[in-house]
């Protein structure tokens, strides 16, 4: 797979804020990409960059084969964006919304009238295409964001922390939505999100602080880097677990072992097997991984 | 051209669907030409009363309440043509207040494409409701006493446009530097309740000391509000000199109701009133295109 987003050397700084240190990442085409940080890592800024909204003060950033400093217009054509706090015109109808949309792209008439059918039924808001967008629910204005960021059929769709404030039933929509935009359109993912179970679905994660990388692999690769496995035996009481000489907690039903990795949660079963009769080996979660890199918890209240 | 029309249309869309921001902007003229009426028309027809009792006149009450009507509507119109505009602008801040015009900026349009939108959508939205203004106010003249020729009807529709479009392009300007509601709202208030004293629309500059009226005559609207003032009452006016009035008198009454003015003791004539108030729109205007093309180059 091509590298569609390619950024080298990236600074800003605000005054004596240096916002973005020397960034260098690549996202691949049609990943999933999942860009964390905590508030003011330098997550915003460099989205703004990307969308050439806000100026670099040194490096390279090349979307879809293109420079940004070369041709802001192509590079702002493959890139569609869905904000946490949605822009849409609440007194307009989605479909007036969508309009004015195409049209910032210069797409106009039936080839606008084209494309909105065409993710009405991708994205399925035909039935409410014409309802004024403050009488929708959470779920229909963000599938509606979603068709506004797609109005110009960009190859990368970034999602600015898209699911902060949402119901559970709005973000099991709005990844519905997004799984089916992948597959179907081979659509490259960029996303920042303060939900650290979205970026475990990612291919690929990039953690910054302080405008820096602290680190960057597959998830799999960041567990098991930043964190240990557990091996949850059920069945067993704490006098058995007390044999296998290692950490453990008690859980409903059973114990909980913190293992280095599963190497070593291999060897603790074949040292005991008799013990493990009804147990799960379980890699440790991307919270873990944050923490551990950046010291950091990443909570949903945080809007950078 | 097919992005800035559906921008415009956009803006327009949105000025209207906002139920509290466009009734706002209509039911103010319209409570102005009530309190008028109701408060100020027998101030107004006294002050005329006395004019012409010093010259031992007796007008035709029809005439007189012509004079009152012709007053009234110029001065409703010299104040909301120039603070609807501002009310009609909001948009524009509260685009940037929203992130709106953040987004836009991402697509590849032009940012003087928007700015233009939102000038015309702006310019569109005012002369609708200053139209509907002129029109109510039409028919209170109408009742009270009309002496407005055709030619007075035309000139006073292109001296609406005019300070519609001047309206437009200073609030398009201030407001471009606006980037909260609290702003807005200052701003909004400050307008609302200074621009007809310094304009002449409450009261007359004639009665305003020398050193005021110097200072007042370098701010163009003055000659906004003085061209809808000769369009407003020329008809009465020429009523009066057919009814005996002396020209002597009647250069006084124009004197002093603002339909002549005098910059530093030289009268300003109508077609440099026109002069005046074009060249600042067109100035404003410049400075709109100048501070977009100056604030691009800055984020650059």
């Amino acid at each position: 797979m091509a590298d569609i987003i390619k950024i080298d050397n990236l600074i800003k700084s605000y005054g004596q804020v240096k916002a973005v240190q020397d960034l260098s990442f690549k996202v691949k085409e049609g990943e999933l990409f999942a860009f964390l940080g905590v508030n003011g890592a330098g997550k915003s800024t460099t989205i703004s960059i990307m969308c050439g909204t806000l100026n670099k003060d040194g490096g390279k950033v090349i979307i879809d084969g293109v420079d940004i400093d070369e041709n802001s217009d192509d590079t702002r054509r493959a890139i569609g964006v869905v904000f946490q706090n949605s822009v849409l015109d609440k007194a307009l109808s989605v479909r007036d919304n969508l309009i004015h949309r195409a049209s910032l792209y210069g797409i106009h008439g039936k080839e606008c009238d084209e494309r909105i059918n065409e993710l009405s039924a991708v994205l399925d808001f035909k039935d409410f295409i014409d309802r004024p967008v403050q009488k929708l629910s959470g779920g229909q204005r963000r599938k509606a964001d979603i068709a506004r960021a797609l109005i110009h059929k960009p190859k990368i769709l970034i999602l600015d922390e898209p699911t902060t404030g949402l119901d559970p039933q709005t973000r099991t929509v709005m990844w519905g939505v997004i799984e089916n935009l992948r597959k179907t359109e081979n659509m490259t993912v960029f996303l920042t999100t303060h939900y650290m179970e979205e970026a475990a679905d990612a291919d690929y994660v990039v953690i910054i602080d302080g405008g820096k990388i602290v680190a960057e692999g597959t998830p799999v690769e960041l567990k098991n880097r930043y964190t240990g496995d557990y091996v949850t035996v059920y069945g067993i009481d704490t006098e058995q677990a007390k044999l296998l000489s290692e950490k453990y907690e008690e859980v409903v039903g059973g114990v909980r072992f913190l293992v280095e990795d599963t190497a070593a949660a291999t060897a603790l079963i074949v040292s005991h097997p008799e013990l493990f009769k009804d147990y799960e080996v379980t890699k440790g979660k991307m919270d873990s991984v944050f923490l551990s890199v950046t010291g950091k918890k990443l909570t949903g209240d945080n809007n950078g | 051209m097919k992005t800035f029309l559906i921008s415009v249309k956009r803006n327009t869309k949105l000025f209207f669907k906002d139920k509290g921001l466009f009734f706002t902007s209509l039911i103010t003229p319209l409570i102005l030409l009530v309190l008028y009426a109701t408060f100020l028309s027998n101030v107004y027809k006294n002050s005329f009363q006395s004019v012409f009792g010093s010259f031992n006149l007796q007008i035709d009450e029809k005439i007189l309440n012509g004079l009152v009507g012709g007053q009234l509507m110029s001065s409703l119109l010299a104040v909301c043509c120039v603070t609807v505009s501002f009310c009609s602008n909001m948009l524009m801040v509260q685009d940037k207040i929203s992130g709106a015009n953040s987004d836009m900026l991402i697509t590849p349009v032009k940012r003087s494409t928007l700015a233009f939108s939102y000038y015309i959508s702006t310019t569109i939205s005012t002369l609708i409701i200053c139209f509907i203004a002129l029109s109510a106010s039409m028919i209170y003249v109408g009742i009270i006493g009309w002496y407005l020729s055709f030619l007075d009807v035309i000139l006073l529709l292109l001296d609406v446009i005019l300070l519609v479009t001047f309206g437009t392009a200073l609030s398009s300007v201030i407001n471009f530097f606006l980037s909260s509601q609290g702003q807005i709202s200052a701003v909004g208030s400050i307008v609302s309740s200074c621009y007809g004293f310094i304009c002449g629309a409450y009261m007359p500059l004639y009665s305003f000391g020398e050193g005021l009226r110097s200072v007042i005559m370098f701010l163009p609207g003055t000659y906004g509000t003085a061209l809808l003032r000769n369009h407003a009452l020329g008809g009465v006016m020429e009523e009066l000199l057919s009814s005996g009035m002396p020209e002597a008198a009647v250069t006084g009454l124009k004197d002093s109701i603002d339909c002549n003015l005098y910059f530093f003791g030289t009268r300003v004539e109508v077609w440099v009133m026109y002069l005046i108030t074009i060249a600042t729109i067109a100035l404003l205007i410049t400075a709109y295109v100048l501070i977009n093309i100056f604030c691009k180059r800055k984020k650059k």
